[in-house]
């Protein structure tokens, strides 16, 4: 007997008002992939990221996480997303720890002050960890968001453009942590416009244009020219 | 249960952790307050009215304006890293989250309310005839009330292209009640009237947090979830 | 309900409401005795009565629509509270106009702390924020939840408000048609009464129904522009 995937959308749509922000996505992640996504702005990656990290309600189209269907604040399926974003979710007059800390609580996680430690040790802030989130660099807000997206060891993890604001260093330092977050027991998925990064990062690449998904492929199957092809194809096709 | 008990306690401490480091809400509110204060001592005319009279009406008047210059606050201290979002993707209950807040808010607004209690002793010679835990009881009550309504609004001022210029608009019509019982409890306290005419207005303060209290739980959700 | 329907359902009530308009004016001006105390201005009131009666009933449809909006997430019953709140906000207005002109003449003030006036007067801000809440928000859903959340809770507050402002010694005339005793008005008044009544129920429902079909077309707008945009997926490329 196979186990159900580990997120599986199907017909996903989403609709601002007369805009269609999502356009009937199927899409299907499971452990041990990290799909990179591509797309132009407004192309409505992430709308999508947030239907898929439960934070926005589909208009239509269902969800499954582990073969269960879900709905956004279902706090099973939250338990086991985290999400890292351009915007770090931290609050700049608390220390380091006390950020990690607080996420920590809210995610009921149990032996807290071990975890913290060893989460601010693999990104590298363990000497500044008592330090406020105001005095860091941006690329150091970076890696402690990524310190509490991987906080409560989601299964899904999603990288919504992460790199946005990074110096070239702070995005290097960046990307060798997130080769570590792909794993067995997790499934990744990582917008961004770095098309080259993306693809050395990823085993799948996707690219939507106008709410759509238009294309999926293995990573391997593409060199760094063949994905830039695919991508002017997908994105600049006259209608 | 316990887990949601938690949830609350981590936002309480954390909002006044932050509160007590930048002190940003505090001096604004206590600021506004104290010079409030001292406004209403050139807009009265003393030789007419006694300020310990009317005391109880400018007390309240004054709670409710500092009381929405810091709750409008509320929700943009989690916008500024878009936080809310972070919250929002934790496995905590949404009422938990406004639940949170509220207490947060109600701990500062009640700072700032014994604050005013000492800014009218002393500016006005405003003394305190009846019992003085009376007299906290009814400013908690009144204040839990109006955080239950300020709390909720503010999510929704916050929301809005017109952020806390709305939250005025959305708030006063509401707090009728809160102004009238609050101010009616609050005099027959100061001036030591008889307790059995205090049951009344504080009833009705009491269902006023209660109703206010139990609307805000169930419909913040819909107001932070999209 | 088909759209066309509802506007001829619309349309048929409007006559009905303006002729009961008609014959409620000729009885106010050419038959009801004058009120012994107050004089011709007593008039007013067959105005003033019924249009509180519909501000009222309006505040609860928005309130229940709202509600049960919030509970199913069907937009017909957002766009149905819109319609009522318009209609009740016309209505409250009516009543606001009326009230200080009757008190000037029968009272020899423009504005006394009555308790109903008051309510209605703050009704009317709780209206006005119902919409200017509506308006604020660039993403329409949100606007729409928003607005449901003003109009549950402004409903639930009237009776606190009520009481509120009962407390305050009334100087209006006390209710006179629902008695234990049964009513104390003359017949004539009485029949004026509940024909203007009758006239602005009308009157209100086909505003209502209007307002409601020019929503649900907005809708169906929305739904072809996206439509437009987003046309039935064809086959996808696929790499």
């Amino acid at each position: 007997m196979t186990l159900p995937p580990l997120l599986e959308a199907r017909g996903l749509v989403r609709d601002f008002g007369p805009h269609r922000a999502v356009a009937d996505v199927d899409l299907t992640l499971d452990v041990g992939e990290l799909m990179a996504l591509f797309g132009p702005n407004g192309a409505g990656k992430s709308t999508l990221l947030r239907l898929l990290s439960g934070s926005l309600r589909p208009t239509e189209g269902e969800l499954h996480f582990r073969g269960v269907p879900f709905m956004p604040g279902d706090p099973r399926v939250a338990r086991q997303v985290g999400v890292l974003s351009h915007r770090s979710f931290l609050y700049r007059h608390l220390t380091a720890r006390e950020n990690l800390r607080f996420y920590g609580r809210l995610y009921g996680v149990v032996g807290l002050e071990e975890r913290v430690a060893r989460r601010l040790e693999t990104v590298g802030l363990q000497a500044r960890m008592d330090h406020r989130v105001a005095t860091f660099s941006r690329g150091m807000v970076q890696r402690l968001a990524l310190a509490r997206t991987l906080l409560h060891d989601p299964a899904l993890v999603v990288l919504d453009e992460p790199f946005t604001g990074l110096d070239l260093d702070a995005a290097l330092r960046l990307s060798r942590v997130l080769t570590e977050v792909r794993s067995d027991q997790r499934a990744v998925i990582l917008v961004t416009h770095d098309l080259q990064r993306g693809r050395e990062l990823a085993t799948r690449v996707g690219v939507m244009s106008r709410g759509r998904l238009e294309v999926q492929a293995p990573a391997h199957s593409l060199d760094g020219p063949g994905l830039e092809a695919l991508y002017r194809r997908v994105v600049e096709v006259p209608s | 249960m316990t887990a949601w008990i938690w949830a609350v306690w981590a936002i309480l401490h954390k909002d006044l952790t932050r509160e007590f480091r930048t002190w940003e809400r505090l001096v604004a509110m206590a600021s506004f307050a104290i010079l409030t204060a001292i406004l209403f001592n050139y807009a009265l005319d003393r030789t007419e009215v006694d300020p310990a009279r009317i005391a109880s009406g400018l007390i309240w008047m004054t709670v409710l304006f500092s009381g929405l210059l810091g709750l409008g606050r509320t929700f943009h201290l989690e916008e500024e890293e878009d936080a809310l979002v972070g919250l929002l993707l934790t496995p905590i209950p949404r009422e938990a989250l406004y639940f949170g807040k509220v207490a947060a808010n109600a701990v500062l607004l009640g700072v700032i309310g014994g604050l005013l209690l000492g800014v009218f002793g002393l500016f006005f010679g405003l003394e305190v005839r009846g019992n003085p835990w009376a007299l906290a009881g009814v400013m908690a009550l009144g204040i839990v009330g109006f955080t239950a309504v300020g709390t909720l609004f503010s999510a929704i001022s916050a929301g809005t292209t017109m952020g806390e210029s709305l939250l005025p608009l959305l708030v006063f019509p509401l707090l009728v009640p809160l102004i009238l019982f609050g101010g009616r409890a609050t005099a027959l306290v100061l001036s030591g009237g008889p307790a059995e005419a205090l049951g009344g207005p504080v009833r009705m303060l009491g269902a006023f947090a209660v109703l206010a209290l139990v609307t805000g739980g169930l419909l913040f959700r819909y107001v932070v979830e999209e | 309900m088909s759209l066309r329907m509802i506007r001829w359902t619309a349309l048929t009530l409007a006559t009905a409401g303006l002729v009961l308009a008609v014959l409620f004016h000729w009885q106010v001006f050419f038959r009801v005795p004058t009120e012994a105390s107050m004089g011709l201005v007593q008039r007013i009131f067959y105005i003033h009565a019924p249009a509180a009666w519909v501000a009222f009933l309006a505040f609860g449809i928005v309130a229940l629509c709202s509600a049960v909006y919030l509970w199913l997430g069907e937009a017909r019953l957002d766009r149905a509270a819109l319609a009522a709140a318009e209609g009740g906000f016309v209505f409250t207005t009516i009543v606001l106009l009326t009230g200080p002109l009757w008190g000037k003449i029968a009272w020899g003030t423009w504005w006394t702390w009555e308790p109903r006036l008051t309510l209605t007067l703050l009704l009317w801000f709780i209206y006005l924020s119902y919409f200017l809440v509506r308006g604020a928000t660039e993403n329409p859903g949100r606007s729409q939840r928003f607005a449901a959340v003003v109009g549950i809770v402004g409903a639930l507050n009237i009776p606190l408000i009520h009481i509120s402002v009962l407390w305050f010694r009334s100087l209006h005339p006390q209710p006179v048609v629902v008695r234990a005793d049964g009513p104390s008005l003359h017949p004539d008044m009485l029949n004026t009464l509940l024909t203007a009544m009758g006239s602005f129920t009308l009157l209100f429902l086909a505003l209502f129904l209007l307002r409601y079909s020019v929503e649900r077309m907005g809708d169906r707008a929305d739904a072809l522009v996206r439509e437009q945009l987003h046309p039935t997926p064809g086959p996808t490329p696929r790499a």
